[in-house]
Protein backbone atom coordinates (compact mmCIF):
# COMPACT_ATOMS: atom_id res chain seq x y z
CA UNK A 1 0.00 0.00 0.00
CA UNK A 2 2.68 2.57 0.97
CA UNK A 3 4.56 1.38 -2.53
CA UNK A 4 1.72 2.28 -3.92
CA UNK A 5 1.21 5.36 -2.62
CA UNK A 6 4.69 6.19 -3.34
CA UNK A 7 4.35 5.69 -6.91
CA UNK A 8 0.99 7.52 -7.53
CA UNK A 9 2.31 10.70 -6.05
CA UNK A 10 5.56 9.85 -8.26
CA UNK A 11 3.53 9.41 -11.22
CA UNK A 12 1.65 12.52 -10.53
CA UNK A 13 5.39 14.61 -10.00
CA UNK A 14 5.97 13.11 -13.16
CA UNK A 15 2.91 14.42 -14.95
CA UNK A 16 3.18 17.72 -13.55
CA UNK A 17 6.49 18.47 -14.51
CA UNK A 18 6.73 16.64 -17.71
CA UNK A 19 3.06 17.56 -18.24
CA UNK A 20 1.82 14.32 -20.82
CA UNK A 21 -0.42 16.87 -21.98
CA UNK A 22 -0.09 16.22 -26.34
CA UNK A 23 -0.88 12.69 -27.85
CA UNK A 24 -0.51 12.46 -31.10
CA UNK A 25 -4.04 12.93 -32.38
CA UNK A 26 -3.79 16.53 -30.74
CA UNK A 27 -0.74 17.57 -33.19
CA UNK A 28 -2.54 16.50 -36.56
CA UNK A 29 -2.14 19.07 -38.37
CA UNK A 30 -5.28 19.98 -40.64
CA UNK A 31 -6.00 21.40 -43.92
CA UNK A 32 -10.07 22.67 -43.82
CA UNK A 33 -12.21 21.77 -46.60
CA UNK A 34 -11.86 23.93 -49.56
CA UNK A 35 -8.49 25.57 -48.53
CA UNK A 36 -5.22 25.91 -50.86
CA UNK A 37 -2.81 23.30 -50.42
CA UNK A 38 -0.46 24.84 -47.99
CA UNK A 39 3.00 26.10 -48.80
CA UNK A 40 4.62 24.42 -46.26
CA UNK A 41 5.99 20.82 -46.51
CA UNK A 42 5.22 18.90 -43.22
CA UNK A 43 6.83 15.89 -44.86
CA UNK A 44 10.59 17.23 -44.47
CA UNK A 45 9.66 18.49 -40.60
CA UNK A 46 7.47 15.71 -39.80
CA UNK A 47 5.65 16.53 -36.49
CA UNK A 48 5.92 14.68 -33.73
CA UNK A 49 4.81 14.95 -30.20
CA UNK A 50 8.39 15.81 -28.72
CA UNK A 51 8.96 17.66 -31.26
CA UNK A 52 5.89 19.46 -30.80
CA UNK A 53 6.96 20.62 -26.98
CA UNK A 54 10.24 21.11 -27.51
CA UNK A 55 8.98 24.38 -29.65
CA UNK A 56 6.75 25.35 -27.38
CA UNK A 57 9.08 25.52 -25.32
CA UNK A 58 11.76 27.46 -26.95
CA UNK A 59 8.96 29.65 -28.28
CA UNK A 60 8.14 30.29 -24.12
CA UNK A 61 11.82 30.56 -23.22
CA UNK A 62 13.46 33.97 -23.07
CA UNK A 63 16.82 32.32 -23.26
CA UNK A 64 16.55 32.83 -26.83
CA UNK A 65 17.18 36.32 -26.29
CA UNK A 66 20.62 38.08 -25.56
CA UNK A 67 19.76 39.36 -22.28
CA UNK A 68 17.34 36.40 -21.23
CA UNK A 69 14.48 39.00 -20.96
CA UNK A 70 12.50 38.01 -24.18
CA UNK A 71 10.99 35.57 -25.62
CA UNK A 72 8.90 34.89 -28.88
CA UNK A 73 5.96 35.08 -26.05
CA UNK A 74 6.70 38.89 -25.30
CA UNK A 75 5.44 40.03 -28.43
CA UNK A 76 3.41 37.29 -29.76
CA UNK A 77 0.20 36.27 -26.94
CA UNK A 78 -2.00 33.48 -27.71
CA UNK A 79 -5.31 35.58 -26.67
CA UNK A 80 -4.66 38.12 -29.35
CA UNK A 81 -3.95 35.75 -32.33
CA UNK A 82 -0.19 35.80 -30.94
CA UNK A 83 0.50 39.30 -31.48
CA UNK A 84 1.81 42.12 -29.01
CA UNK A 85 -1.68 43.66 -28.59
CA UNK A 86 -1.68 47.10 -27.78
CA UNK A 87 1.62 47.81 -28.82
CA UNK A 88 1.84 50.05 -31.74
CA UNK A 89 5.39 48.93 -32.04
CA UNK A 90 6.59 46.03 -30.30
CA UNK A 91 10.11 46.29 -28.12
CA UNK A 92 12.72 43.83 -26.94
CA UNK A 93 15.82 43.74 -25.21
CA UNK A 94 16.93 46.86 -23.03
CA UNK A 95 13.43 48.18 -23.46
CA UNK A 96 14.43 48.96 -27.37
CA UNK A 97 11.13 49.68 -29.14
CA UNK A 98 11.12 48.13 -32.67
CA UNK A 99 9.92 49.76 -36.24
CA UNK A 100 7.20 47.08 -36.83
CA UNK A 101 4.06 46.27 -35.21
CA UNK A 102 4.31 42.54 -34.52
CA UNK A 103 2.28 40.39 -36.73
CA UNK A 104 -0.10 37.79 -35.63
CA UNK A 105 0.51 33.93 -36.12
CA UNK A 106 -1.61 31.27 -37.28
CA UNK A 107 -2.52 29.55 -40.19
CA UNK A 108 1.29 30.16 -41.09
CA UNK A 109 1.52 27.09 -43.29
CA UNK A 110 0.37 28.40 -46.14
CA UNK A 111 2.27 31.64 -45.79
CA UNK A 112 4.53 32.17 -48.56
CA UNK A 113 6.84 34.79 -47.45
CA UNK A 114 7.42 36.45 -43.55
CA UNK A 115 7.45 40.04 -41.88
CA UNK A 116 5.82 42.87 -43.27
CA UNK A 117 8.14 43.01 -45.80
CA UNK A 118 8.32 39.63 -47.25
CA UNK A 119 12.05 39.78 -46.40
CA UNK A 120 12.38 36.31 -44.97
CA UNK A 121 11.00 33.08 -47.88
CA UNK A 122 10.84 30.29 -45.31
CA UNK A 123 8.29 29.42 -42.01
CA UNK A 124 11.64 27.65 -40.74
CA UNK A 125 13.59 30.65 -40.89
CA UNK A 126 11.49 33.43 -39.69
CA UNK A 127 12.63 32.71 -36.25
CA UNK A 128 16.05 34.16 -36.90
CA UNK A 129 14.62 37.69 -38.15
CA UNK A 130 13.55 38.69 -34.50
CA UNK A 131 16.29 36.49 -32.72
CA UNK A 132 18.49 38.34 -34.37
CA UNK A 133 17.38 41.75 -34.65
CA UNK A 134 18.88 44.12 -32.62
CA UNK A 135 15.83 45.57 -30.95
CA UNK A 136 13.61 42.35 -30.75
CA UNK A 137 16.53 40.08 -28.95
CA UNK A 138 19.47 41.06 -30.41
CA UNK A 139 20.71 37.64 -30.31
CA UNK A 140 22.41 35.01 -32.88
CA UNK A 141 21.40 31.40 -33.38
CA UNK A 142 24.92 30.44 -32.57
CA UNK A 143 24.86 31.90 -29.17
CA UNK A 144 21.03 30.28 -28.98
CA UNK A 145 22.65 27.40 -29.70
CA UNK A 146 25.65 27.11 -27.19
CA UNK A 147 23.65 28.73 -24.08
CA UNK A 148 20.50 25.87 -24.67
CA UNK A 149 23.58 23.45 -24.56
CA UNK A 150 24.43 24.47 -20.94
CA UNK A 151 20.65 24.69 -19.57
CA UNK A 152 19.40 21.27 -17.92
CA UNK A 153 17.42 19.00 -19.95
CA UNK A 154 17.46 20.40 -23.59
CA UNK A 155 19.57 18.09 -24.62
CA UNK A 156 17.43 15.30 -23.66
CA UNK A 157 14.48 17.34 -25.25
CA UNK A 158 16.53 17.11 -28.62
CA UNK A 159 17.27 14.01 -28.33
CA UNK A 160 13.74 12.54 -27.84
CA UNK A 161 12.49 15.06 -30.83
CA UNK A 162 15.55 14.43 -33.25
CA UNK A 163 17.15 11.34 -32.26
CA UNK A 164 20.19 13.56 -31.56
CA UNK A 165 21.59 15.32 -28.11
CA UNK A 166 23.60 17.56 -30.11
CA UNK A 167 21.46 20.55 -30.30
CA UNK A 168 21.89 22.04 -33.77
CA UNK A 169 20.73 25.31 -35.01
CA UNK A 170 18.30 23.77 -37.82
CA UNK A 171 17.24 21.20 -34.98
CA UNK A 172 16.07 24.69 -33.33
CA UNK A 173 14.43 26.54 -35.81
CA UNK A 174 12.91 23.20 -36.78
CA UNK A 175 11.06 22.44 -33.67
CA UNK A 176 9.81 25.89 -33.28
CA UNK A 177 8.30 25.04 -36.67
CA UNK A 178 6.64 22.05 -35.46
CA UNK A 179 4.93 24.20 -32.77
CA UNK A 180 4.19 27.59 -34.21
CA UNK A 181 2.74 25.55 -37.61
CA UNK A 182 -0.04 23.71 -35.39
CA UNK A 183 -1.43 27.16 -34.96
CA UNK A 184 -4.22 26.80 -37.02
CA UNK A 185 -7.91 29.39 -37.33
CA UNK A 186 -10.59 27.64 -38.72
CA UNK A 187 -13.01 27.77 -36.23
CA UNK A 188 -14.48 31.43 -36.45
CA UNK A 189 -18.53 31.81 -36.34
CA UNK A 190 -17.69 33.07 -40.05
CA UNK A 191 -16.26 29.37 -40.74
CA UNK A 192 -18.81 28.01 -39.70
CA UNK A 193 -21.45 30.00 -40.99
CA UNK A 194 -19.83 29.08 -43.99
CA UNK A 195 -20.02 24.94 -42.87
CA UNK A 196 -23.53 25.59 -42.17
CA UNK A 197 -22.86 24.30 -38.47
CA UNK A 198 -24.59 25.39 -35.24
CA UNK A 199 -22.83 28.59 -34.03
CA UNK A 200 -22.91 29.96 -37.27
CA UNK A 201 -25.54 31.86 -37.56
CA UNK A 202 -25.19 35.26 -38.32
CA UNK A 203 -27.48 38.51 -37.76
CA UNK A 204 -28.46 40.63 -40.78
CA UNK A 205 -25.93 43.28 -39.87
CA UNK A 206 -22.91 40.68 -40.20
CA UNK A 207 -24.25 39.25 -43.42
CA UNK A 208 -24.58 42.58 -44.44
CA UNK A 209 -20.98 43.25 -43.52
CA UNK A 210 -20.12 40.36 -44.85
CA UNK A 211 -21.71 41.51 -48.47
CA UNK A 212 -20.14 45.01 -48.08
CA UNK A 213 -16.29 43.03 -47.33
CA UNK A 214 -17.05 41.01 -50.37
CA UNK A 215 -17.14 44.03 -52.81
CA UNK A 216 -14.93 46.38 -51.13
CA UNK A 217 -11.82 44.66 -49.30
CA UNK A 218 -12.36 40.72 -50.83
CA UNK A 219 -9.90 41.48 -53.88
CA UNK A 220 -6.96 41.59 -51.44
CA UNK A 221 -8.36 40.31 -48.29
CA UNK A 222 -9.55 37.02 -50.00
CA UNK A 223 -11.46 34.16 -48.33
CA UNK A 224 -11.00 31.52 -46.80
CA UNK A 225 -7.06 33.08 -45.26
CA UNK A 226 -8.52 36.34 -45.84
CA UNK A 227 -5.50 37.23 -47.52
CA UNK A 228 -3.81 37.07 -51.17
CA UNK A 229 -0.26 37.47 -49.52
CA UNK A 230 0.74 40.36 -51.84
CA UNK A 231 2.19 43.63 -50.85
CA UNK A 232 0.33 46.76 -51.22
CA UNK A 233 0.48 50.14 -50.80
CA UNK A 234 -2.13 51.20 -49.04
CA UNK A 235 -2.26 54.93 -49.00
CA UNK A 236 -0.48 55.34 -45.60
CA UNK A 237 1.60 58.53 -45.03
CA UNK A 238 5.28 57.56 -44.29
CA UNK A 239 6.07 58.06 -40.89
CA UNK A 240 8.90 60.67 -40.99
CA UNK A 241 10.35 59.07 -37.79
CA UNK A 242 10.58 55.63 -39.21
CA UNK A 243 11.50 56.35 -42.45
CA UNK A 244 10.03 52.45 -43.54
CA UNK A 245 9.93 51.86 -47.25
CA UNK A 246 8.55 48.29 -46.50
CA UNK A 247 9.40 45.55 -49.48
CA UNK A 248 11.39 47.97 -51.39
CA UNK A 249 13.71 47.24 -48.44
CA UNK A 250 14.31 43.55 -49.63
CA UNK A 251 13.90 44.25 -53.21
CA UNK A 252 15.78 46.92 -53.63
CA UNK A 253 12.65 47.85 -56.88
CA UNK A 254 11.15 51.36 -56.57
CA UNK A 255 7.88 49.78 -57.53
CA UNK A 256 7.69 47.99 -54.03
CA UNK A 257 8.22 51.47 -52.20
CA UNK A 258 5.53 51.62 -49.56
CA UNK A 259 4.44 48.23 -49.82
CA UNK A 260 3.86 46.08 -47.10
CA UNK A 261 2.35 42.31 -46.72
CA UNK A 262 -1.36 41.86 -46.91
CA UNK A 263 -2.56 40.84 -43.42
CA UNK A 264 -5.30 38.25 -42.79
CA UNK A 265 -7.72 39.41 -40.89
CA UNK A 266 -8.88 36.49 -39.26
CA UNK A 267 -9.01 37.41 -35.63
CA UNK A 268 -8.50 40.73 -36.14
CA UNK A 269 -11.05 42.13 -33.48
CA UNK A 270 -8.44 40.57 -31.27
CA UNK A 271 -4.91 42.24 -32.53
CA UNK A 272 -5.84 45.87 -31.98
CA UNK A 273 -3.37 48.24 -33.35
CA UNK A 274 -3.51 48.09 -36.85
CA UNK A 275 -1.13 48.85 -39.48
CA UNK A 276 2.47 47.91 -39.93
CA UNK A 277 3.28 50.60 -37.34
CA UNK A 278 0.53 50.14 -35.49
CA UNK A 279 -0.80 53.74 -35.68
CA UNK A 280 -4.46 53.22 -35.90
CA UNK A 281 -6.28 51.67 -32.66
CA UNK A 282 -9.25 50.95 -33.87
CA UNK A 283 -10.61 48.81 -36.81
CA UNK A 284 -12.97 52.48 -37.12
CA UNK A 285 -9.93 54.23 -37.75
CA UNK A 286 -8.62 51.89 -40.67
CA UNK A 287 -12.01 51.99 -42.62
CA UNK A 288 -12.19 56.14 -42.28
CA UNK A 289 -8.64 55.95 -43.30
CA UNK A 290 -9.51 54.13 -46.53
CA UNK A 291 -12.30 56.52 -47.31
CA UNK A 292 -11.02 59.29 -46.44
CA UNK A 293 -7.12 59.76 -46.11
CA UNK A 294 -5.17 57.67 -48.60
CA UNK A 295 -2.33 59.13 -50.10
CA UNK A 296 -2.14 59.36 -53.64
CA UNK A 297 1.53 57.93 -55.07
CA UNK A 298 3.15 55.87 -58.08
CA UNK A 299 2.95 52.51 -55.72
CA UNK A 300 -0.64 52.87 -54.75
CA UNK A 301 -3.06 49.72 -55.06
CA UNK A 302 -5.20 49.98 -57.47
CA UNK A 303 -7.95 49.31 -55.64
CA UNK A 304 -7.39 52.80 -54.45
CA UNK A 305 -6.86 55.10 -56.65
CA UNK A 306 -11.15 55.49 -57.00
CA UNK A 307 -12.24 56.31 -53.53
CA UNK A 308 -13.89 53.92 -51.15
CA UNK A 309 -17.26 55.16 -50.53
CA UNK A 310 -18.55 53.52 -47.34
CA UNK A 311 -21.55 55.34 -45.05
CA UNK A 312 -21.26 55.39 -41.56
CA UNK A 313 -23.51 52.20 -40.97
CA UNK A 314 -21.68 50.43 -43.80
CA UNK A 315 -18.70 50.56 -41.77
CA UNK A 316 -20.39 49.73 -38.92
CA UNK A 317 -21.62 46.59 -40.34
CA UNK A 318 -18.57 45.38 -41.69
CA UNK A 319 -16.54 45.49 -38.26
CA UNK A 320 -19.49 43.51 -37.12
CA UNK A 321 -18.85 41.15 -39.95
CA UNK A 322 -15.17 41.07 -39.07
CA UNK A 323 -15.85 40.82 -35.08
CA UNK A 324 -17.12 36.99 -36.68
CA UNK A 325 -13.91 36.17 -37.91
CA UNK A 326 -12.48 35.67 -34.09
CA UNK A 327 -11.78 32.20 -33.49
CA UNK A 328 -12.24 31.61 -29.59
CA UNK A 329 -11.35 27.74 -29.83
CA UNK A 330 -8.08 28.87 -31.52
CA UNK A 331 -7.18 31.96 -29.01
CA UNK A 332 -7.96 29.64 -25.75
CA UNK A 333 -6.60 26.53 -27.11
CA UNK A 334 -4.66 24.48 -24.42
CA UNK A 335 -2.08 23.45 -26.63
CA UNK A 336 -0.37 26.53 -27.34
CA UNK A 337 -0.11 27.39 -23.39
CA UNK A 338 3.09 27.58 -22.08
CA UNK A 339 3.83 24.52 -19.55
CA UNK A 340 5.73 24.05 -16.84
CA UNK A 341 8.03 20.84 -17.65
CA UNK B 1 32.79 -20.11 -38.44
CA UNK B 2 30.17 -18.03 -37.47
CA UNK B 3 32.19 -16.83 -34.86
CA UNK B 4 35.52 -16.36 -37.07
CA UNK B 5 33.32 -14.67 -39.57
CA UNK B 6 32.15 -12.32 -37.06
CA UNK B 7 35.49 -11.87 -35.72
CA UNK B 8 36.71 -11.37 -38.86
CA UNK B 9 33.82 -8.78 -39.67
CA UNK B 10 34.60 -6.79 -36.65
CA UNK B 11 38.59 -6.56 -37.37
CA UNK B 12 37.08 -5.55 -41.26
CA UNK B 13 34.94 -2.44 -39.46
CA UNK B 14 37.54 -1.63 -36.74
CA UNK B 15 40.60 -1.16 -39.46
CA UNK B 16 38.56 0.80 -42.01
CA UNK B 17 38.40 3.99 -40.43
CA UNK B 18 42.35 4.02 -40.47
CA UNK B 19 42.03 5.77 -44.01
CA UNK B 20 40.25 8.90 -42.65
CA UNK B 21 36.83 7.73 -44.60
CA UNK B 22 35.27 4.76 -45.23
CA UNK B 23 37.89 2.41 -47.73
CA UNK B 24 36.33 3.00 -51.20
CA UNK B 25 34.62 0.03 -53.05
CA UNK B 26 36.93 -1.50 -55.68
CA UNK B 27 35.04 0.76 -58.31
CA UNK B 28 35.64 4.10 -56.46
CA UNK B 29 38.46 6.13 -55.35
CA UNK B 30 39.48 8.94 -52.79
CA UNK B 31 39.74 12.48 -53.91
CA UNK B 32 41.11 15.16 -51.32
CA UNK B 33 40.21 18.46 -51.60
CA UNK B 34 42.99 20.87 -50.27
CA UNK B 35 42.08 24.77 -50.31
CA UNK B 36 44.58 27.00 -49.78
CA UNK B 37 44.25 30.47 -48.90
CA UNK B 38 46.53 32.78 -50.92
CA UNK B 39 47.25 36.44 -51.25
CA UNK B 40 49.14 36.73 -54.17
CA UNK B 41 52.36 34.30 -54.21
CA UNK B 42 51.89 33.89 -50.24
CA UNK B 43 49.60 31.79 -48.04
CA UNK B 44 47.10 33.66 -46.64
CA UNK B 45 47.86 34.75 -42.90
CA UNK B 46 45.29 35.93 -40.60
CA UNK B 47 44.89 39.32 -38.78
CA UNK B 48 48.87 39.98 -38.39
CA UNK B 49 50.15 39.78 -41.50
CA UNK B 50 50.18 42.96 -43.62
CA UNK B 51 49.34 42.72 -47.50
CA UNK B 52 49.63 45.21 -50.64
CA UNK B 53 46.62 45.13 -52.84
CA UNK B 54 46.67 45.80 -56.18
CA UNK B 55 46.36 49.40 -55.90
CA UNK B 56 49.20 49.74 -54.00
CA UNK B 57 47.04 50.24 -50.72
CA UNK B 58 48.35 47.89 -47.59
CA UNK B 59 45.81 45.87 -45.88
CA UNK B 60 45.00 43.10 -43.34
CA UNK B 61 42.67 39.90 -43.58
CA UNK B 62 40.54 39.31 -41.21
CA UNK B 63 38.37 36.43 -41.91
CA UNK B 64 37.64 35.17 -45.00
CA UNK B 65 35.09 32.18 -45.56
CA UNK B 66 33.15 30.81 -48.52
CA UNK B 67 30.64 27.91 -49.81
CA UNK B 68 31.33 24.96 -52.05
CA UNK B 69 28.79 23.01 -53.43
CA UNK B 70 27.54 21.30 -56.06
CA UNK B 71 30.64 19.43 -56.27
CA UNK B 72 31.01 17.71 -59.65
CA UNK B 73 33.96 15.58 -61.85
CA UNK B 74 33.89 15.58 -65.53
CA UNK B 75 35.61 13.12 -67.83
CA UNK B 76 36.52 13.11 -71.47
CA UNK B 77 33.84 11.20 -72.11
CA UNK B 78 31.76 13.91 -71.31
CA UNK B 79 30.41 12.01 -68.29
CA UNK B 80 30.11 14.02 -65.34
CA UNK B 81 29.76 12.55 -61.09
CA UNK B 82 27.47 15.06 -59.86
CA UNK B 83 28.16 14.86 -55.67
CA UNK B 84 24.79 15.47 -54.70
CA UNK B 85 23.76 17.29 -51.94
CA UNK B 86 27.40 17.90 -50.55
CA UNK B 87 28.34 21.49 -49.11
CA UNK B 88 31.51 22.27 -47.69
CA UNK B 89 32.05 25.66 -45.88
CA UNK B 90 35.58 26.93 -46.23
CA UNK B 91 37.01 29.08 -43.08
CA UNK B 92 40.67 30.47 -43.34
CA UNK B 93 40.86 30.20 -39.63
CA UNK B 94 39.76 26.50 -39.07
CA UNK B 95 42.34 24.17 -40.87
CA UNK B 96 40.14 21.65 -40.17
CA UNK B 97 37.80 23.06 -42.94
CA UNK B 98 40.82 23.58 -45.44
CA UNK B 99 40.79 19.80 -46.60
CA UNK B 100 38.28 16.95 -46.95
CA UNK B 101 37.38 13.99 -48.97
CA UNK B 102 35.01 12.64 -51.37
CA UNK B 103 34.62 9.53 -52.67
CA UNK B 104 33.92 9.26 -56.46
CA UNK B 105 33.45 6.78 -59.02
CA UNK B 106 36.42 5.10 -60.50
CA UNK B 107 37.54 6.66 -63.59
CA UNK B 108 39.70 8.99 -65.65
CA UNK B 109 38.69 12.75 -65.05
CA UNK B 110 39.92 15.74 -66.92
CA UNK B 111 38.06 18.78 -64.77
CA UNK B 112 36.77 18.99 -61.33
CA UNK B 113 34.20 21.98 -60.99
CA UNK B 114 32.09 23.49 -58.06
CA UNK B 115 29.78 26.56 -57.14
CA UNK B 116 31.11 29.26 -54.83
CA UNK B 117 28.23 29.92 -53.05
CA UNK B 118 24.83 28.15 -52.40
CA UNK B 119 22.22 26.98 -55.12
CA UNK B 120 18.97 28.70 -54.86
CA UNK B 121 17.27 25.24 -53.45
CA UNK B 122 19.27 25.24 -50.71
CA UNK B 123 18.53 29.28 -50.15
CA UNK B 124 14.40 28.36 -50.66
CA UNK B 125 13.94 25.50 -48.53
CA UNK B 126 13.57 26.94 -44.66
CA UNK B 127 16.35 25.32 -42.14
CA UNK B 128 19.29 23.07 -43.27
CA UNK B 129 21.81 21.04 -41.43
CA UNK B 130 25.42 20.35 -41.44
CA UNK B 131 27.87 23.28 -43.36
CA UNK B 132 24.15 24.72 -44.54
CA UNK B 133 23.06 24.99 -40.58
CA UNK B 134 22.00 28.99 -40.61
CA UNK B 135 23.86 28.88 -36.96
CA UNK B 136 27.28 29.15 -39.45
CA UNK B 137 27.04 32.70 -39.55
CA UNK B 138 26.39 32.70 -42.82
CA UNK B 139 23.11 33.11 -43.24
CA UNK B 140 21.04 36.43 -43.45
CA UNK B 141 18.39 36.70 -41.19
CA UNK B 142 16.28 39.60 -42.32
CA UNK B 143 16.60 38.79 -46.59
CA UNK B 144 16.37 35.13 -46.38
CA UNK B 145 19.80 33.24 -48.01
CA UNK B 146 23.30 32.56 -47.51
CA UNK B 147 26.14 34.45 -47.33
CA UNK B 148 28.08 32.94 -49.92
CA UNK B 149 31.46 34.24 -49.17
CA UNK B 150 32.67 36.70 -46.57
CA UNK B 151 35.56 38.53 -46.47
CA UNK B 152 36.51 41.13 -43.63
CA UNK B 153 39.64 42.90 -43.03
CA UNK B 154 41.20 46.22 -42.16
CA UNK B 155 42.93 49.06 -44.09
CA UNK B 156 44.08 52.39 -43.70
CA UNK B 157 42.17 53.81 -46.94
CA UNK B 158 39.06 52.43 -45.61
CA UNK B 159 37.28 55.58 -44.03
CA UNK B 160 35.33 53.16 -41.42
CA UNK B 161 35.17 52.67 -37.76
CA UNK B 162 38.59 50.66 -37.07
CA UNK B 163 39.33 51.08 -40.88
CA UNK B 164 37.60 47.86 -41.24
CA UNK B 165 35.93 46.63 -44.72
CA UNK B 166 33.47 43.77 -45.03
CA UNK B 167 32.28 42.01 -48.25
CA UNK B 168 29.50 39.89 -47.08
CA UNK B 169 28.36 38.60 -50.62
CA UNK B 170 25.04 36.47 -51.10
CA UNK B 171 22.07 36.72 -52.81
CA UNK B 172 19.88 33.89 -55.00
CA UNK B 173 17.66 35.94 -56.73
CA UNK B 174 17.90 36.84 -60.42
CA UNK B 175 19.40 38.99 -61.80
CA UNK B 176 21.87 39.77 -58.87
CA UNK B 177 22.75 35.50 -58.14
CA UNK B 178 25.63 35.60 -56.51
CA UNK B 179 26.62 31.65 -56.77
CA UNK B 180 29.22 31.49 -59.37
CA UNK B 181 30.46 27.99 -60.90
CA UNK B 182 33.97 27.48 -61.28
CA UNK B 183 35.70 25.05 -63.44
CA UNK B 184 39.07 23.99 -62.56
CA UNK B 185 40.98 22.30 -65.68
CA UNK B 186 43.23 19.53 -64.98
CA UNK B 187 46.53 19.70 -67.03
CA UNK B 188 46.77 15.92 -66.76
CA UNK B 189 43.86 12.92 -66.36
CA UNK B 190 42.91 12.09 -62.56
CA UNK B 191 43.05 8.39 -62.12
CA UNK B 192 40.50 7.56 -59.55
CA UNK B 193 40.47 3.47 -58.54
CA UNK B 194 40.61 2.46 -55.10
CA UNK B 195 44.44 1.59 -55.19
CA UNK B 196 45.56 5.39 -55.13
CA UNK B 197 44.44 8.63 -53.41
CA UNK B 198 44.13 11.84 -55.58
CA UNK B 199 44.90 15.30 -53.58
CA UNK B 200 43.77 18.28 -55.64
CA UNK B 201 44.83 21.44 -54.46
CA UNK B 202 43.45 24.68 -54.93
CA UNK B 203 44.64 28.14 -54.40
CA UNK B 204 41.89 30.63 -53.38
CA UNK B 205 43.56 34.03 -54.31
CA UNK B 206 42.38 37.05 -52.19
CA UNK B 207 44.55 39.21 -54.56
CA UNK B 208 42.50 38.67 -57.04
CA UNK B 209 39.26 39.00 -55.24
CA UNK B 210 40.31 42.58 -54.77
CA UNK B 211 40.46 44.30 -57.76
CA UNK B 212 38.29 47.57 -56.56
CA UNK B 213 40.14 50.09 -54.63
CA UNK B 214 39.18 49.44 -50.71
CA UNK B 215 39.37 53.19 -50.19
CA UNK B 216 35.91 53.42 -52.93
CA UNK B 217 34.29 50.54 -52.03
CA UNK B 218 35.16 48.84 -48.33
CA UNK B 219 31.14 47.43 -47.57
CA UNK B 220 29.31 44.94 -49.60
CA UNK B 221 26.79 43.29 -46.92
CA UNK B 222 23.39 42.99 -49.05
CA UNK B 223 22.22 41.31 -52.02
CA UNK B 224 22.24 43.19 -55.41
CA UNK B 225 24.17 44.54 -58.16
CA UNK B 226 27.35 45.62 -56.41
CA UNK B 227 27.30 41.83 -54.92
CA UNK B 228 27.01 40.06 -58.28
CA UNK B 229 29.89 42.23 -59.06
CA UNK B 230 32.22 40.95 -56.31
CA UNK B 231 31.17 37.37 -56.75
CA UNK B 232 32.22 37.82 -60.77
CA UNK B 233 35.25 39.10 -59.23
CA UNK B 234 35.88 36.17 -56.79
CA UNK B 235 34.76 33.45 -59.52
CA UNK B 236 38.53 34.00 -60.69
CA UNK B 237 40.13 33.85 -57.78
CA UNK B 238 40.37 29.68 -58.17
CA UNK B 239 42.82 28.13 -59.57
CA UNK B 240 44.83 24.45 -59.64
CA UNK B 241 47.80 24.68 -57.73
CA UNK B 242 49.43 20.80 -58.48
CA UNK B 243 47.35 17.36 -58.17
CA UNK B 244 48.87 14.69 -56.67
CA UNK B 245 48.36 10.78 -56.89
CA UNK B 246 49.48 8.43 -54.12
CA UNK B 247 49.42 5.09 -54.19
CA UNK B 248 47.16 3.75 -50.89
CA UNK B 249 49.55 0.74 -49.92
CA UNK B 250 52.27 3.55 -48.65
CA UNK B 251 50.00 5.04 -46.65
Amino acid sequence: MKYLVTACIGALILYCSFGFDIKPEDIRFVRPDGWPKPVYDLSKNKITVDGFKLGRKLFFDPILSRDGSTSCASCHTQWSAFTHVDHGLSHGINGLKGKRNSLTLFNLAWNKAFMWDGGINHLEVQPLGPITNPVEMGNTLENVVKKLDTVKGYRARFYLAFGDSAITGQHVLKALAQFTVMFESFNSKYDKYTRHEPGGEMTEQELNGLALFRKNCESCHNEPLFTNYSFQNVGLSLDTELKDYGRMAITQDPRDSLKFKVPSLRNVAMSYPYMHDGRFRTLMQVLDHYTNTIVQGPTLAKEFRKPMILSPQDKKDIIEFLKTLTDKDFLFDMRFREQRE
Amino acid sequence: MNYLLRLSLLLAILLLPAYGIAAPAPDSGIVTIVIEPMFGDQPLQLSDKQYVDNFGDTLYIDLFRFYMTGLDFGSKADTTFVLAGYSHLVDAEDKNTLSFSVKIPAGTYSSFNFTAGVDSVDNTSGANGGDLDPAMGMYWAWNTGYIMAKLEGHSNVCKTLHHAFEFHIGGYMPPYNAARNIAIALPRAMIVDHDTRNTLRIKADLATWLTTSLAKVNSIVIPGKDAAAMADNYAKMYSLDKEVQIPLIHE
